[in-house]
């Protein structure tokens, strides 16, 4: 719900192409220096509201409130050209024909443009490239002379629509922690789109999971990822598995075990049963209830994936020590913090 | 969509009319003439005084069709995928006999070839006799295939060098010979660009009027410009006549691209080079006829008619008609009058391609299709258009003799010529730069000049280029409309060679295979890649 006093707010947002609803009584609030994280699958209208914000587009319906001021919505239009809403687009789009220093300078005021993008430049870790012409740089440079010149003209929002996605696995980690630490450091309020759950996680005080044009759920990263909204947000943060059960209270009876539960329950449940929260006893005991089907080595640890004599799976994610392979009795254990219960519409 | 977009678009679409309906104009008013000039429209139409025209005009067309497509093919493929030595001289030699217009190319191959030209002196020598005379339709049909075939070679040597190599490696590897990985595997992605080469050659052909006029062979469009001034119904005629038959070209070139859309535009590193063995001196033997008879001979025989005539005036037999220093006036005529077309027709066209790509709207459709049907317009019909027009309307006849006039025919005749270029170009501004400087808080004109006309220049001159080219070597339009005190080296090289004075015919073809062979290599040559 929109608060009163928060820096940003879009209220009842519908948005169509054509046939296509993108948005549907699309709310979202913003406060001033907060970090929020969009995620949500492709096509599920994340980039159509950072263009909404941003004036690139125009909402059929609802309004956008920014710095107190109605921007679009009820006859109010602002352009974007005219918004101070900064932008990093997902290919970067940085003007080819320009130097570093043109590209980084565009948005400043001409007067202060020579020590406004040296000071930028310090800021995103690329001293002394004024120079270089971007075709020269490598991705992350390019993604960090994107973000400097999206926050040089000190926007009220910056916009960041997938902005790692064009850089490879290892870099990507490393120029998040940067992005993350400048952000707050520069105390910039800022809607980072993304539909990596783990980006979203590490990069938001907030992360609103969206699908279909709505929010379907709405809390700071561990709330989301230990009490999912739905099965399906469960499955979208994190990998889980939906696991049978019979609830009593507070927790929750399995064929393997207790599952100890956030909120009280009763009767037939599925559990969120993430990997990291299961243990494998191996062979020899004679509780053993699961076979071992799968097993896929990732180096410190392996996920494997086991199913009981009903052809139930569960996921867990063990040791990379752990001798265990395909066919091996195991009898799992649950071994963290209580999971969330959802009825079981399937009840059998 | 922000509400300046909605209206910056209402401004393009209103231009986008004014255009559409300048680039229709000449052909309207020659159908409209046709049909109120006189008592008995439909009966010139269809009397024997157009019908011969017309079949000599498919002839030639055709004849040059199949010949262009062969030798513009075979050179491209030589020259692009087999291991012929020297390759980079040939790939920039071939494109160069563009530089010729027709008329100073068929002048050249007159003198070249003809009894008492170059080649029956060099046989003389020898102690043979030459005396097959090249006029009628085999001179024009040699002429024009000279000329004309880099309208194939460009696109289809451009189309070859970026198939991908791994769909031929990947024939072989299934089965197939060399010569039947060329007809299942490249051919078949090569047939767009031969069919619009070839295409481009017989609208070339059905609407010259240099060749045809010095071969003396009889088409439309010299039985247009000979009936002109004393039998206007037939002239009248003959143009529905011409007209209609270019319109039925473009509209079954629309037809058959349709069918062969499947092409991939994709960028091959490394196109498979096919070993020519035994054959490697035959094929170096027809690359060096090719460029001998269509670039070295017709160079020759302008530099022999230029020395004979300094000669003849250094021995006292006949004074120069020009100095060097006439040579100023009409060069700098011809570079402004096509310089000021080709800056027109960039800015003209732009905001239809603007409609197209950004807007997708049906007016810049409609817009798009008049102006690139300009092109296949005949320049005789647009300047005896204007010409008639100007002698018959009030309104026209302020305009008679007028560089604006001039101009303006010139921009309906190759303005088309930069729409390909100019969408490139339009497309090259991608929206999410423009988005990005929108948000950087940049308005529509710092947009524009600070963003899309940079980006969108190479395209541009690319486009301007090409209609420079185009006019510095036009004949029909400048010689039946260019105000009479602005000589052009066209106008000039055409009188002296039509009065068969060979010196000065020698300085002025001279003077515009230079300037033309400048911008071919600028424009051309150099930038391949933008006509594939």
């Amino acid at each position: 719900m929109p608060v009163a006093d928060s820096l940003l707010s879009v209220e009842g947002v519908c948005k169509s192409f054509g046939a296509t609803e993108v948005l549907a009584d699309f709310d979202l609030a913003l406060n001033a220096g907060e970090m929020l994280s969009l995620l949500g699958p492709s096509g599920c209208g994340k980039t159509t509201l950072l263009r909404l914000i941003a004036g690139l587009e125009q909402a059929d319906r609802g309004r956008v409130v920014l710095d107190g001021t109605a921007v679009d919505g009820d006859g109010a239009w602002s352009r974007p050209e005219d918004r101070q809403v900064g932008m990093v687009f997902q290919d970067w789009a940085l003007f080819p024909h320009l130097d570093v220093a043109g590209n980084v300078g565009y948005g400043v005021p001409r007067r202060q443009r020579t020590a406004e993008v040296s000071k930028t430049l310090e800021m995103v870790n690329l001293p002394r490239t004024q120079d270089r012409m971007p075709d020269t740089l490598s991705g992350g440079q390019q993604q960090r002379v994107a973000l400097a010149r999206a926050i040089a003209p000190k926007p009220k929002v910056l916009l960041l629509d997938e902005p790692f996605s064009n850089l490879d696995a290892a870099l990507r980690r490393e120029v998040r922690t940067e992005v993350r630490e400048l952000l707050q450091e520069a105390e910039i309020t800022a809607v980072f789109v993304t539909h990596d759950r783990e980006e979203a996680l590490a990069l938001g005080d907030r992360v609103a999971v969206m699908n279909a044009g709505r929010i379907v759920q709405e809390g700071s990263p561990s709330e989301v990822y230990r009490q999912p909204a739905n099965p399906w947000v469960a499955g979208f943060v994190g990998g889980v598995s939906m696991y049978p059960a019979s609830a009593a209270g507070n927790v929750a009876h399995a064929d393997f075990g207790a599952i100890p539960l956030l909120k009280p329950d009763q009767g037939a449940v599925e559990v969120a049963v993430r990997p990291e929260n299961v243990d494998l006893l191996p062979d020899g005991n004679r509780a053993a209830t699961h076979i071992v089907e799968r097993l896929e080595f990732q180096g410190a640890d392996s996920m494997v994936t086991v199913a009981n004599s009903a052809g139930v799976r569960l996921q867990a994610r063990v040791s990379g020590t752990q001798s265990i392979k395909p066919g091996d009795r195991v009898l799992p254990v649950f071994s963290g913090s209580p999971a969330t219960a959802f009825a079981r519409s399937d009840a059998d | 969509m922000g509400p300046t977009t909605i209206r910056s678009s209402a401004i393009l679409r209103a231009a986008a009319i004014v255009v559409t309906v300048g680039f229709a104009f000449p052909a309207g008013y020659l159908v409209w003439r046709n049909f109120t000039f006189h008592s008995d429209p439909l009966g010139v139409l269809f009397s024997q005084r157009t019908q011969g025209p017309l079949l000599r005009t498919l002839r030639l067309a055709a004849l040059v069709s199949v010949s262009t497509a062969a030798l513009g093919t075979s050179l491209a493929w030589l020259t692009t995928r087999c291991d012929i030595p020297l390759r980079r001289m040939w790939q920039a030699l071939l494109p160069l006999p563009l530089v010729f217009p027709t008329f100073i190319g068929a002048a050249a191959l007159i003198r070249t070839l003809n009894p008492g030209g170059l080649l029956s002196d060099w046989l003389d020598n020898l102690g043979l006799v030459w005396d097959v005379e090249i006029q009628g339709l085999f001179g024009a049909w040699l002429a024009l295939t000279l000329f004309t075939y880099p309208y194939v070679y460009l696109p289809v040597a451009a189309r070859l060098r970026r198939l991908p190599g791994s769909a031929e490696e990947t024939a072989r590897l299934l089965g197939d010979s060399p010569p039947a990985v060329i007809r299942r595997v490249v051919l078949p992605q090569t047939a767009t660009a031969i069919s619009a080469g070839t295409l481009l050659v017989f609208l070339y052909a059905i609407s010259d009027f240099g060749a045809v006029q010095l071969m003396r062979y009889d088409t439309l469009s010299r039985a247009v410009y000979t009936t002109r001034l004393n039998n206007q119904p037939v002239s009248m005629a003959l143009s529905v006549v011409l007209l209609v038959l270019a319109a039925a070209v473009v509209l079954a070139e629309r037809g058959a691209t349709r069918r062969f859309e499947h092409a991939a535009p994709v960028r091959s590193q490394n196109p498979v080079v096919y070993r020519l063995g035994r054959t490697k001196p035959i094929a170096v033997a027809f690359l060096a006829s090719s460029v001998a008879l269509a670039l070295l001979g017709p160079l020759a025989s302008l530099a022999d008619w230029t020395i004979d005539g300094i000669r003849l005036e250094a021995s006292g037999g006949r004074d120069l008609l020009v100095g060097w220093e006439d040579v100023w006036s009409p060069a700098w005529h011809t570079a402004y009058g096509s310089i000021l077309a080709a800056a027109a027709s960039v800015a003209i066209v732009l905001p239809a391609a603007y409609l197209v790509v950004r807007h997708r709207s049906r007016i810049g459709t409609l817009a798009n299709a008049v102006i690139v049907s300009a092109f296949a317009l005949p320049g005789i019909l647009i300047g005896l258009a204007l010409l008639f027009w100007t002698l018959q309307t009030d309104v026209g006849s302020h305009l008679r003799n007028t560089l604006v006039l001039l101009v303006f025919a010139y921009i309906v005749r190759f303005g088309g010529q930069t729409m390909r270029t100019s969408q490139v170009a339009v497309a090259a501004v991608s929206s999410r730069l423009t988005d990005a400087a929108r948000t950087l808080g940049a308005g529509g004109l710092r947009r524009f000049r600070s963003l899309e006309l940079p980006l969108m220049a190479p395209g541009l001159l690319a486009g301007g280029g090409l209609v420079m080219l185009s006019v510095m070597k036009e004949l029909p339009i400048t010689l039946l409309i260019a105000p009479f005190d602005f000589p052009t080296l066209t106008t000039k090289a055409f009188n002296s060679i039509e009065e068969a004075f060979v010196a000065e015919a020698g300085i002025w073809s001279g003077a515009l295979v230079v300037l033309s062979g400048a911008l071919t290599w600028l424009f051309i040559v150099r930038r391949s890649d933008y006509f594939d």
